[in-house]
C-alpha cells in the first residue's frame, strides 16, 4: 500500500510524458486523477493506521543491492504518516491551484508529480540509502519548477536552491556510509536499535554530519540563505510544497534519524540547537518587519517557525517532540494557504509589494477574510493550528533540563514579533482604500476557495481537537523523548 | 571458457578491425564496417563475460581474473556503442576510424588482463596510438592537428617516464611480473621507480598535476572523437592502475600518499577549472581529471574493496560520458550550443539530465553508487578528512553541470537551427548510455559482484 502512495504518481508522469503536444493542456486532468488517487489511499492509510500499536505499519522489505546490504524497506508509523498524508493533500491542492499553468503543462505537471515522488518516498523509506535516494530525487523537480515557472531572477534561485541543498546532503551521506561501517547496516530501524551503543566522540561527528544535511533544509539560521530566493521566484505551487513538505523533511530527518540513532550526540549538541532554534525564531520575525514583498515576508517567517519545530527538538521532552510535529504539520497548512492567497492576489494584481497591495477587504472581501485567517493561523492564534505546535514547543522547552529559562523567554517574544508583523501587514494589505492594482479585480473563484477550504477545515480541526493530530504522533513521541532522556 | 579460448573476444575484434581496414574491397558502404564492427565487438562482450575467472595466459603475463571480464565486458559495450553512434552518423572515412577505434579497444582489453610490465606496455601503447590518429581526423583543421600533435607528443613523453620507471622496477626487484613486486628493501633506488612509474600512469590518466595536456588535445579534437578516447579506454586504464598499486604500494607505502596526493589534487583542480569553461570539451576534459581524481581516492586506501570501487567508479563516469560527448558531437560543442535543446529534443534533454545527474552523483544512477563505494572504501581506510574534501568538489560540479541543464531547457538560440536528420542507430547508441546510467544505478548489486566487493 506504502509503495502504491509512494509511486503512483510516477504513473501520472510517464502518462504526461506520452502526451502528444497537442493533448498538452491536458496533463492538469491526469496530475488531477493521480494526485486525488494518491491522497485517496493515503486517507485510507490513515484510517487503517493502529494507534494503539507501537513500531513501523505498512511494512515493506525487499532485497535491493544485496551485495552493499541495500534494501528496499518502507513503512511509516505515528511520526511519518501525518507527514506522508501532508504531502499528498498539499501536491492535490499544489495541482488545483495551478489549473491555470499554460507554459509546457505536461512538463509543469510531471514535475509535481515527480516532487511528489520524492517528498512521499523521504517519509515512507526506512532504509537509509532508500531514503537518501528520495531525499536527493527532491531536488531535481524543484530545480525545474522554480528555473522553468518561476520569477525573473528563477535560474539564480534554482541553481542556489539546488547547490545549497545537494551541500547539505552531501555531508549525510559521508554520515550514511561511516554509519555502515561501524555498524553494518543501512536499516533505520536497526540502527535506532545499535547506534545509542557507538561511542561518544563518533556520535558527536555523525550528529554534526547530519545536522548539516538536515538543518540546510530545514532551514535555521545561517544555512537558510537559500530559502527567500527560492520561496520568491518559485511559482505558487512551488511556494506551497516547498514551505508545506520540503520543509519539513529537515525537522523529519532529526526526529527520524538524527535523535533516536544518536542520542548521545544530541545530548551535547542539545543546547547549541536551542540557542540557534530561538536564534532562528527572532532572526526569521526580524528580518520579516523590514520586508517589503509579501512572499518574502511570509518566506522569512518560514524560519522562524520552522524555529519553533527546532526548539521542540531541542527540548527533547514528549511535549516538545510532539510540539515540533505540530509545528510541522500546521506550518505546512498554514503557510500552504498563505503562499495560495498569495499566489491569488499576484495572479490578479501582478504585484507582490506591500505597499502597492491594500484595500483587499473593499475590492475582494473573499480572498482578503481568506488571507487574514491564514495569517491568524500563522500567528498562533488559540483555537487554530498554529498555536498547538508553538504552545507544546514552548512548554517542552520550558520542562526541559538542557535549555535555559531565557531561552524560552526569548522564544516568547519570538511569538509576539510574530504576531506584530502579520497584523503589519494585514493591515496595510487589508485595510484601506483598494488601490489602483487592486481596484476592479474579481474576487476568488470557486475553484480557488475549493483550494483552500481543505486547509481551512484542518487548521480549525487541529487547533480545536488537538487529539486529532497528537494521537498519531504521541506513541512515537514519548518513546522518542525516553531514548534522548526527556 | 578457458585456455587460448579466452582470447576469443580479441580475435572477434581483429576479425571487425581487418574489416575495417579492407573493406573498400567488402561488399558494404563507407559505414558498414561500423556496422559488422557493432556485431562482432557485441559477440565478442558475449564471450568475454562467459571467460571463467581466475586463469592465466603465458605463464602469467595476461591474468584473467574477476576485475579483466568487468574491465573487458564494459570495454567492448562501451565501443560498441561508439561503433553504432558513427555507424548512424559517421561523416567519410568511417571504416579507417572503425579500424583504428578497435585498434584502441583491443589494446584496452590487453591492458584489463596485463599483469606483467611489458604487456602492460604493449597494450598500453597500442590503445594510445591509434587515439592520436583520431584525435587529428580532420586532416584540414588545423585546430585538430595541433591538438593531436600535442596530444601525440606529450602522450610520448609520458610513455618514456613511465617506461624509464619501469625499467628501474625491473633493475630493483629483478622481474616484470606484477605479482613478485617487493620493494620493501629497494631504498632510495625503488622510491625513484615508484615515482616514476606513478608520474607516467598519472599522465595517462590525466590526474593533476599531469592533466594539463588534456583540456588542450580535447579541445582540438571533434567531438566524437573524444566521446571514445575520454570514456572507452578509461575502464582498463582504471585496471591497470589499481594493479600496479596492489603491487607495489603494500611493500613501499609511500606509494599511498603519493596516489592520495594526485586524487586530492585532481578533484580540486579539475573541478575548479571545469567552471569556468565554455567548451564542453574541454570543460569533459576538466571534469575527466576529478573524475579520475575520486577514482583514485578509492585506490589510495590499498584495500581490495577500493581497487574494485576504482574500477567500477570508472565505468559509471565512462557511461553517461559517453551519451552526453556523442549529443556534444550531434548539438555542437560549446554551452550556449545547447541553448533550445529541449524544444528541439526534449526526450534527449531527459536523457542529458539523467546522464548529468548521474555525474553528479544524485541517487539512484550508476554515478551514485559510483561514489557510495569510493567513499565507502576510502572512509574504512580512515581517509575521512579527504572524503570532505570529494564531497564539497562533487557540489562544485553540480554548478557547472547544470549550466549545461540551464542552457539546454532555459536559454533561447542566437539563431534557428535546422533540426538534425534523425539517424536510429545514433539515437539507439545514445538511448543505450541513458538506459545503462539508469540500469545499472538500479542493479549495481550484481556488477559490484564481479568486482568481488
Amino acid at each position: 500500500m506504502l509503495s502504491w502512495i509512494v509511486f503512483l504518481p510516477l504513473l501520472g508522469v510517464a502518462l504526461c510524458a506520452l502526451l502528444p503536444k497537442s493533448q498538452a493542456h491536458n496533463a492538469k486532468w491526469i496530475a488531477l486523477a493521480v494526485t486525488v488517487g494518491d491522497l485517496v489511499l493515503a486517507s485510507l492509510m490513515l484510517l487503517r493506521f493502529d494507534v494503539a500499536a507501537s513500531g513501523m505499519q505498512f511494512v515493506t522489505d525487499r532485497a535491493w543491492v544485496p551485495q552493499a546490504g541495500i534494501r528496499y524497506t518502507m513503512g511509516v508509523d505515528g511520526m511519518s504518516a501525518p507527514l506522508v498524508a501532508l504531502s499528498a493533500l498539499l501536491t492535490l491542492l499544489a495541482v488545483v491551484a495551478s489549473w491555470k499553468i499554460d507554459k509546457k503543462p505536461a512538463f509543469y505537471f510531471s514535475m509535481l508529480l515527480l516532487l511528489q515522488v520524492g517528498m512521499n518516498g523521504v517519509f515512507s523509506a526506512l532504509d537509509f540509502v532508500l531514503f537518501y535516494v528520495f531525499w536527493e530525487l527532491v531536488l531535481v523537480p524543484m530545480y525545474f519548477l522554480i528555473a522553468q515557472w518561476g520569477g525573473p531572477r528563477r535560474e539564480y534561485a534554482a541553481i542556489k536552491f539546488f547547490l545549497y541543498t545537494l551541500l547539505g546532503s552531501v555531508f549525510m551521506l559521508i554520515g550514511i556510509i561511516v554509519l555502515r561501517l561501524q555498524l553494518d547496516t543501512f536499516s533505520l530501524t536497526e540502527l535506532a536499535k545499535l547506534g545509542p551503543t557507538l561511542p561518544a566522540d563518533v556520535q558527536w561527528w555523525l550528529f554534526a554530519a547530519f545536522f548539516f544535511g538536515f538543518a540546510v533544509k530545514v532551514p535555521v539560521f545561517p544555512l537558510h540563505t537559500w530559502l527567500p530566493d527560492a520561496h520568491v521566484e518559485a511559482p505558487t505551487a512551488g511556494s506551497v510544497l516547498l514551505a508545506g513538505v520540503l520543509l519539513k523533511m529537515g525537522t523529519y530527518g532529526f526526529l527520524r534519524i538524527s535523535l533516536p540513532v544518536l542520542p548521545e550526540g544530541f545530548a551535547s549538541w542539545q543546547f547549541a540547537i536551542g540557542v540557534i532554534a530561538v536564534f532562528s525564531i527572532i532572526y526569521g520575525a526580524a528580518v520579516s518587519f523590514a520586508q517589503t514583498d509579501v512572499k518574502k515576508l511570509v518566506a522569512y517567517s518560514s524560519v522562524s517557525h520552522m524555529g519553533f519545530a527546532m526548539l521542540g527538538i531541542a527540548a527533547g521532552t514528549a511535549a516538545g517532540l510532539n510540539g515540533a510535529m505540530a509545528v510541522n504539520i500546521s506550518h505546512g497548512l498554514t503557510t500552504g494557504m498563505l503562499f495560495l492567497m498569495i499566489g491569488m492576489v499576484y495572479d490578479r494584481t501582478h504585484t507582490r509589494q506591500i505597499s502597492e497591495l491594500s484595500g483587499l477587504a473593499n475590492q475582494m472581501p473573499v480572498i482578503a477574510g481568506l488571507m487574514a485567517f491564514a495569517s491568524f493561523a500563522s500567528m498562533g492564534l488559540p483555537g487554530l493550528s498554529g498555536f498547538v505546535g508553538e504552545f507544546l514547543s514552548l512548554l517542552g522547552a520550558w520542562q526541559s533540563t538542557a535549555l535555559d529559562a531565557w531561552l524560552v523567554i526569548a522564544a516568547v517574544l519570538g511569538v509576539l514579533f510574530g504576531a506584530a508583523y502579520m497584523l503589519w501587514m494585514l493591515q496595510r494589505v487589508v485595510m484601506g482604500q483598494p488601490s489602483h492594482v487592486v481596484a476592479d479585480q474579481p474576487d476568488a473563484s470557486i475553484r480557488e476557495i475549493a483550494t483552500v477550504v481543505p486547509l481551512v477545515v484542518l487548521i480549525v480541526v487541529i487547533g480545536v481537537y488537538w487529539d486529532a493530530l497528537l494521537r498519531f504522533t504521541d506513541p512515537a513521541m514519548t518513546a522518542l523523548a525516553k531514548v534522548v532522556g526527556g | 571458457m578457458t585456455g587460448y579460448a579466452l582470447l576469443v573476444p580479441e580475435l572477434l575484434v581483429l576479425i571487425a578491425i581487418a574489416w575495417g581496414l579492407f573493406s573498400s574491397h567488402l561488399p558494404g558502404r563507407d559505414r558498414g564496417a561500423a556496422y559488422v564492427g557493432v556485431v562482432l565487438v557485441l559477440v565478442a562482450a558475449v564471450a568475454a563475460a562467459l571467460a571463467t575467472a581466475g586463469q592465466t595466459l603465458f605463464g602469467g603475463a595476461l591474468v584473467f581474473d574477476e576485475t579483466a571480464r568487468f574491465a573487458r565486458v564494459g570495454t567492448l559495450v562501451l565501443a560498441a556503442v561508439w561503433l553504432l553512434w558513427t555507424a548512424g552518423r559517421g561523416e567519410g572515412r568511417t571504416r579507417e576510424a572503425t579500424a583504428l577505434a578497435l585498434f584502441a579497444t583491443m589494446g584496452a582489453l590487453l591492458m584489463s588482463c596485463a599483469a606483467d610490465l611489458v604487456t602492460i606496455v604493449l597494450a598500453l601503447e597500442l590503445a594510445t596510438m591509434p587515439a592520436y590518429v583520431l584525435v587529428g581526423y580532420r586532416r584540414n583543421r588545423f585546430t585538430g592537428l595541433e591538438g593531436a600533435l600535442k596530444y601525440f607528443l606529450l602522450s610520448l613523453l609520458t610513455s618514456l617516464v613511465m617506461m624509464y620507471g619501469l625499467s628501474f622496477l625491473y633493475g630493483v626487484t629483478g622481474t616484470t611480473r606484477l605479482s613478485e613486486f617487493d620493494l620493501s628493501t629497494a631504498g632510495t633506488l625503488g622510491l625513484l621507480a615508484m615515482l616514476l612509474t606513478f608520474v607516467g600512469v598519472f599522465a595517462k590518466l590525466s590526474a593533476a598535476p599531469f592533466h594539463y595536456w588534456a583540456p588542450d588535445a580535447y579541445e582540438g579534437a571533434e567531438a566524437w572523437s573524444v566521446a571514445f578516447v575520454s570514456t572507452v579506454p578509461k575502464v582498463a586504464g582504471a585496471v591497470v592502475f589499481v594493479r600496479l598499486v596492489a603491487a607495489i604500494v603494500p611493500t613501499a607505502p609511500i606509494g599511498a600518499t603519493m596516489v592520495l596526493i594526485a586524487a586530492v589534487a585532481s578533484m580540486v583542480l579539475g573541478n575548479l577549472a571545469a567552471l569556468t569553461q565554455s567548451d564542453i570539451r574541454r570543460m569533459m576534459a576538466y571534469s575527466g581529471v576529478a573524475h579520475t581524481g575520486y577514482l583514485m581516492l578509492g585506490a589510495a586506501g590499498i584495500t581490495a574493496a577500493g581497487y574494485g570501487a576504482a574500477v567500477f567508479y570508472a565505468l559509471a563516469y565512462a557511461i553517461p560520458s559517453l551519451g552526453l560527448m556523442l549529443l556534444v558531437a550531434e548539438e555542437g560543442v560549446t554551452v550556449d550550443d545547447f541553448a533550445g535543446f529541449f524544444s528541439r529534443r526534449p526526450a534527449a534533454a531527459w536523457g542529458t539530465v539523467i546522464m548529468l545527474a548521474s555525474l553528479i552523483g544524485i541517487p539512484p544512477l550508476v554515478g551514485f553508487f559510483g561514489k557510495l563505494y569510493v567513499f565507502s572504501s576510502a572512509l574504512a581506510a580512515g581517509l575521512a578528512p579527504w572524503v570532505v574534501v570529494a564531497v564539497l568538489t562533487s557540489v562544485v560540479s553540480a554548478a557547472y553541470y547544470l549550466r549545461i541543464v540551464r542552457s539546454a531547457f532555459f536559454a533561447v538560440p542566437a539563431q534557428e537551427r535546422t533540426p538534425l536528420a534523425s539517424s536510429p542507430a545514433a539515437s539507439i547508441a545514445i538511448l543505450a548510455c541513458v538506459a545503462a546510467t539508469v540500469a545499472l544505478g538500479l542493479a549495481a548489486g550484481p556488477l559490484l559482484g564481479w568486482l568481488g566487493i
